[in-house]
């Protein structure tokens, strides 16, 4: 114990008043600043649940509204399109159109 | 220092916002960091900037302590970050005569400004590792077990620092001489 070096000189603990004043300064700082952070993530955490419900909501429609569009485009394009009645009917009978009926059939003029 | 139980038990009630948390760490370590950036910054002034800046940031980043009982250790890294960063800011802005020291006295008796010019030329002679050591161990009171531990050092480390940086000190500051009658510095023994 005799052989330690008397650093009390540098110690800033020896202005009691200051060293109290600056660490409570400093703890306020660091309580408001933790504070605020906490805040903003339970304010995230709050509406997460909300968001996340009407974000759900959202795709269910409007994965249901793609899936009915693509079942019309897909009756469309097989059933009532004439151009592909057209063709089914060629490649059924084994006709070779003509090139004219073949343009106008894919919507030449 | 905080046994490492209490320690983590601070930080996790400091990180849910407890202000009586953040006022023990505060009380437990802000000196020690203050050593740890006096050891590189050499100015008491900056040194105690540093200890409050450094303290301030490792409150914002508590979530990323990933050991919460080694917090000591943890916040001196972001002491020596901040005040090597200060360094090199000063380095580009002072102006100085290559080797010249540029100690600070403020609202000290000058008895007492006398002691701490002398101690603060002393501590220039050690490296910055035998400064935070002997810093720790005889301002701080901490163990070589708490010194090794928060330095990430071996404790004979931590013995062999402090006996060479007590010999250096002893001499600078007592005027005491070597057997051969040579009172060298670590860095002239260094260079």
């Amino acid at each position: 114990m005799e052989d330690r070096i008397d650093f009390s000189a540098l110690d800033p603990r020896r202005d009691e008043v200051r060293w109290t004043r600056t660490v409570s300064a400093l703890v306020s700082k660091a309580v408001a600043e933790r504070h605020r952070r906490l805040s903003i993530e339970q304010q995230l955490l709050r509406w997460a649940r909300p968001v996340l419900a009407v974000a759900a909501g959202l795709s269910f429609v409007s994965w249901t509204a793609g899936y009915l569009t693509a079942n019309r485009a897909h009756r469309i394009s097989t059933v009532e399109n004439p151009a592909a009645l057209n063709l089914a009917h060629w490649a059924a009978n084994n006709q070779i159109p003509e090139p004219s009926d073949l343009y106008g059939t894919l919507g030449g003029n | 220092m905080l046994p490492h139980d209490e320690s983590a038990d601070l930080v996790h009630r400091a990180q849910r916002g407890e202000a009586k948390a953040f006022t023990s760490l505060v009380q437990a370590f802000l000196r020690p960091a203050y050593s740890i950036a006096l050891s590189v910054v050499g100015r008491p002034a900056d040194a105690e900037d540093i200890a409050q800046e450094a303290f301030l940031k490792a409150f914002q980043s508590l979530d990323t302590c990933r050991e919460p009982e080694r917090f000591a250790a943890w916040l001196f890294q972001i002491v020596r970050n901040r005040a090597r960063n200060l360094l090199d800011s000063r380095r580009l802005r002072d102006v100085a005569p290559e080797g010249a020291r540029i100690l600070e006295f403020v609202t000290l008796p000058p008895e007492t400004a006398g002691m701490r010019e002398s101690l603060l030329s002393a501590l220039a002679d050690l490296d910055i590792e035998k400064r935070e050591v002997v810093l720790l161990h005889d301002l701080e009171n901490w163990t070589h077990h708490e010194i090794a531990e928060a330095l990430n050092i071996s404790e004979v480390s931590s013995r062999q620092r402090l006996f060479q940086a007590r010999q250096i000190l002893r001499v600078k500051l007592c005027g005491e001489r070597t057997q051969d009658g040579h009172a060298g510095s670590e860095k002239n023994h260094a260079g």
